[in-house]
C-alpha cells in the first residue's frame, strides 16, 4: 500500500505568535538560495517575547539557514525579516547587542586562550566593562558547570565543554533574542537539562528563543510552539499538542507466544497469522517471542491483534515503538 | 505589554565603545603570541641571520656607489638596516593585516565576532591592532640593537624623526592590507596580491640597492614609490642627521598616499564584506 502523502499545514496554520505578547521575531515570505537550491522557500514565522519556538527539521531541511538570516549573518533572497522592529538584513550594531546566537558547530572560539579569557574578549566586545566582564564571565561559566576548567585552554575542552562554553558565551548578555542551533548535540542529559533550564529563565525574562533541532523528544514540555521545515518549506506551525496530533502510530513491539505449549512463535508464522493488515518481523532486540508490526494504511491496531490471537498466537504485550513527536516528525517530513 | 524595539546611541557614544574594545583584541592576540615562543624566538635569529649576512656583503661593496645623506657617505650595513627594517616592516605588515580576517574565517570566529556588537572596522582593526603596536616596535628595537651590536653610526637625533616617518607610513601599509583581506574574503585562499605587493613595492624601493642603480625610466617610477619615500627619509634621519626638515618633506608626500590607501582599502573590504552576507558565504573558507 502507498504512503499517504506528507501533511502540509502551511496554509491553514497560519504563523501567528502567542497571543498578548508582543512579536519580537518576524519573516515574512523569506527565501533563500543557494545558487540552484532553493534552501529555505517563502518562509513566514513570527515569534512572540517570552515564546520558545521550535524548529524542527531533517539534516538540510534549511533550520541553520533560518538562524543565520534571523541573525543578520545571510541575507535572504526573497522576504522580509524583522527582529526587534529592525530590519534583520541591515545587521546593525544595536541589533546584534540584543541578539544571543548559539551556533551548531565548536569552531567559534580561540583554542589557544582559556575558556575564561575567550568568554572575557566576547565580554568586552559586548560592550561589558573589564570588572563586569570578569564577573559575568565567572557567573555564565559556573551555570553551565565549567567553572573548574576556566584556566583551561579551549583546544584541551571536549566537544560537549565547547558547546557548554558557547552556551556561556550567549547568556554574557541578557538577550532579548536566543537563536540556539542544536545545542544539546554533544551533551550529556545532565548538561542537556542545564540548558534547557537556562534557556527558560531566558524565555521567562522575556526573551524570544528558537531552537532549531532535530532531536523531537527534547520539545515537549519545554517549547511553546513547534515548526517543521522540510526541504526549506515551512510544513507546519502549531502547538506541540497540535504538532503529536499528526502521528499515526504504525509500529508497534508485540511479545507473543504460541497457544500451543513448548511451541515457539517463529517470524512465518506471525506472519501468516497477521495477513494482510500488515507486515511482521522478529524485533531488533533479538529476544524470542518480540515482533514488530508495521500495520498497513487501512489497518486497526485491535484487528489485527485479534487476528493473531484467532491464529492462537496470544499477544503478551504490545508498545508502540516510538514517542508520539517522533512520529509526528516522520509523518509530516514523508520519512515514516 | 509593547514590542521592545532597538534604540541607536549617539556617534560619539558609539566611538567611545568602540575604541574601548580595542586592548580586548590586543591582550587576545598577545596571551596567543605567548603561547608560540618558539615562533617569537625564530623570527629575531632570522632578522639576526639576515643583518650578519648584509655585514659580510657589505664588505664587498664599494661605499662610494651609495648616495650621501647630510654629505656624509655611510657604509653598506647601515646603509642595508634601514632597508631590513622597513621592507620586513611592510612584509610582516602586510601579510598579517591581510590575513588577520582570513585566519578569523579559518578558525571559525569572524561568525562570533560579527555577531557581537562591534563594527566591522573595529573588527579589522582590532584583529591587527597588536600588530600595528609590536611591528613597528620590533623595527625600531631591531635598529637600535644591530646599530649597537655592529657600531653603526646612527643619529641619535634622528630617531625620532624616522620614527614619525614609519608611523605615517603605517596607515599606507594598513590601508594596502585592508584591501587585500577584502580579496582574500572574497577568493578565498590567497589571492597572492600581498606577496605580490610586497615584493614589488620593495624591490623599488632602495632598500638593499641605490635607487641610481635602476635603469632611469623605472627609477622615476620608484622615487614616487611610498616605501622608496619612508627609507629615503628615514635613511636621511639616521644617516645624514637632518632632523625635522627632511622628514617633514618625507612626511608630506607619504601623508597623501596613507589617506588614500586607508579609505580605499576599508571601501573594498566593506564591499566584500556586504558580498558575503548576500552569497551567505562569510562562515566558508
Amino acid at each position: 500500500m502507498a504512503s499517504p502523502a506528507p501533511i502540509i499545514v502551511r496554509d491553514d496554520a497560519p504563523a501567528a505568535p502567542l497571543p498578548s505578547r508582543p512579536t519580537v521575531i518576524d519573516a515574512d515570505g523569506v527565501s533563500r538560495r543557494f545558487r540552484r537550491r532553493l534552501a529555505l522557500d517563502r518562509v513566514s514565522l513570527a515569534v512572540a517575547a517570552g515564546e520558545i519556538h521550535a524548529i524542527l527539521g531533517r539534516n538540510g531541511a534549511g533550520k541553520t539557514t533560518l538562524l543565520r538570516i534571523l541573525a543578520g549573518l545571510t541575507a535572504p533572497t526573497e522576504g522580509r525579516v524583522t527582529v526587534l522592529g529592525q530590519d534583520a538584513t541591515s545587521a546593525s550594531r544595536a541589533l546584534r547587542g540584543r541578539i544571543g546566537l548559539l551556533p551548531s558547530g565548536d569552531r567559534s572560539f580561540y583554542l589557544r586562550l582559556s575558556g575564561l579569557e575567550n568568554l572575557l574578549f566576547f565580554a568586552r566586545l559586548n560592550g561589558l566593562r573589564k570588572r563586569d566582564a570578569l564577573e559575568r564571565a565567572h557567573q555564565v561559566l559556573a551555570s553551565v558547570g565549567l567553572d573548574h576548567a576556566a584556566e583551561q585552554r579551549v583546544g584541551e575542552y571536549s566537544h560537549g565543554m565547547q558547546k557548554r562554553l558557547s552556551v556561556a558565551r550567549a547568556f554574557l548578555t541578557e538577550p532579548d533574542v536566543l537563536l540556539v542551533d542544536e545545542a544539546t548535540h554533544d551533551l550529556d542529559p545532565h548538561a542537556a537539562l542545564v540548558v534547557h533550564d537556562l534557556v527558560r529563565g531566558a524565555a521567562e525574562r522575556g526573551a524570544a528563543v528558537i531552537w532549531a533541532t532535530q532531536r523531537v523528544d527534547e520539545i515537549r514540555g519545554f517549547v511553546d510552539r513547534v515548526s517543521l521545515l522540510r526541504e526549506g518549506e515551512l510544513c507546519f506551525t502549531g502547538s506541540v499538542a497540535a504538532f503529536a496530533a499528526h502521528a499515526l502510530v504504525k509500529r508497534h513491539l508485540l511479545t507473543l507466544r504460541n497457544g500451543r505449549p513448548g511451541v515457539a512463535v517463529s517470524e512465518a508464522m506471525a506472519r501468516r497469522a497477521l495477513g494482510d493488515f500488515g507486515s511482521i518481523a522478529a524485533a531488533a532486540d533479538g529476544e524470542p517471542g518480540h515482533f514488530l508490526l508495521r500495520l498497513a494504511d487501512d489497518a486497526v491496531l485491535g484487528d489485527a491483534l485479534a487476528h493473531l490471537a484467532a491464529a492462537d498466537l496470544k499477544v503478551l504485550a504490545c508498545r508502540e515503538e516510538r514517542s508520539d513527536i517522533e512520529t509526528a516528525f516522520l509523518e509530516l517530513t514523508g520519512r515514516a | 505589554m509593547s514590542a521592545p524595539t532597538v534604540a541607536a546611541d549617539s556617534r560619539l557614544a558609539v566611538v567611545r565603545d568602540e575604541l574601548a574594545k580595542l586592548p580586548a583584541f590586543l591582550r587576545r592576540d598577545l596571551v596567543v603570541a605567548l603561547s608560540y615562543r618558539m615562533s617569537f624566538v625564530t623570527e629575531w635569529i632570522g632578522l639576526g641571520v639576515q643583518t650578519v649576512l648584509f655585514y659580510f656583503v657589505g664588505r664587498m661593496v664599494n661605499p662610494s656607489v651609495l648616495p650621501a645623506y647630510g654629505g656624509t657617505r655611510a657604509g653598506y650595513l647601515e646603509f642595508a638596516v634601514v632597508g631590513i627594517a622597513v621592507g620586513g616592516f611592510v612584509t610582516l605588515a602586510l601579510a598579517r593585516v591581510a590575513t588577520g580576517i582570513r585566519n578569523e574565517q579559518m578558525v571559525g570566529t569572524l561568525e562570533s565576532l560579527l555577531m557581537t556588537p562591534t563594527a566591522p572596522t573595529t573588527i579589522q582593526l582590532g584583529t591587527v591592532f597588536y600588530d600595528l603596536l609590536y611591528i613597528p616596535l620590533r623595527t625600531a628595537l631591531f635598529l637600535v640593537l644591530t646599530a649597537a651590536l655592529f657600531g653603526l653610526d646612527f643619529h641619535a637625533a634622528g630617531f625620532l624623526p624616522a620614527l614619525t616617518i614609519l608611523l605615517v607610513f603605517i596607515p599606507f601599509v594598513w590601508g594596502l592590507g585592508v584591501a587585500n583581506a577584502g580579496l582574500i574574503l572574497t577568493f578565498r585562499r590567497g589571492s597572492g596580491i600581498a606577496g605580490f605587493a610586497a615584493t614589488m613595492l620593495t624591490l623599488a624601493s632602495g632598500a638593499f640597492f641605490p635607487l641610481s642603480l635602476l635603469p632611469s625610466w623605472l627609477e622615476t617610477i620608484a622615487r614616487i614609490n611610498p616605501l622608496a619615500i619612508a627609507i629615503d627619509g628615514m635613511r636621511a634621519a639616521l644617516l645624514g642627521g637632518s632632523g625635522w626638515t627632511d622628514a617633514g618633506i618625507a612626511i608630506a608626500k607619504l601623508a597623501p598616499f596613507a589617506s588614500v590607501s586607508l579609505v580605499v582599502g576599508f571601501w573594498i573590504f566593506g564591499l566584500a564584506l556586504r558580498r558575503e552576507r548576500r552569497l551567505g558565504t562569510l562562515g566558508l573558507y
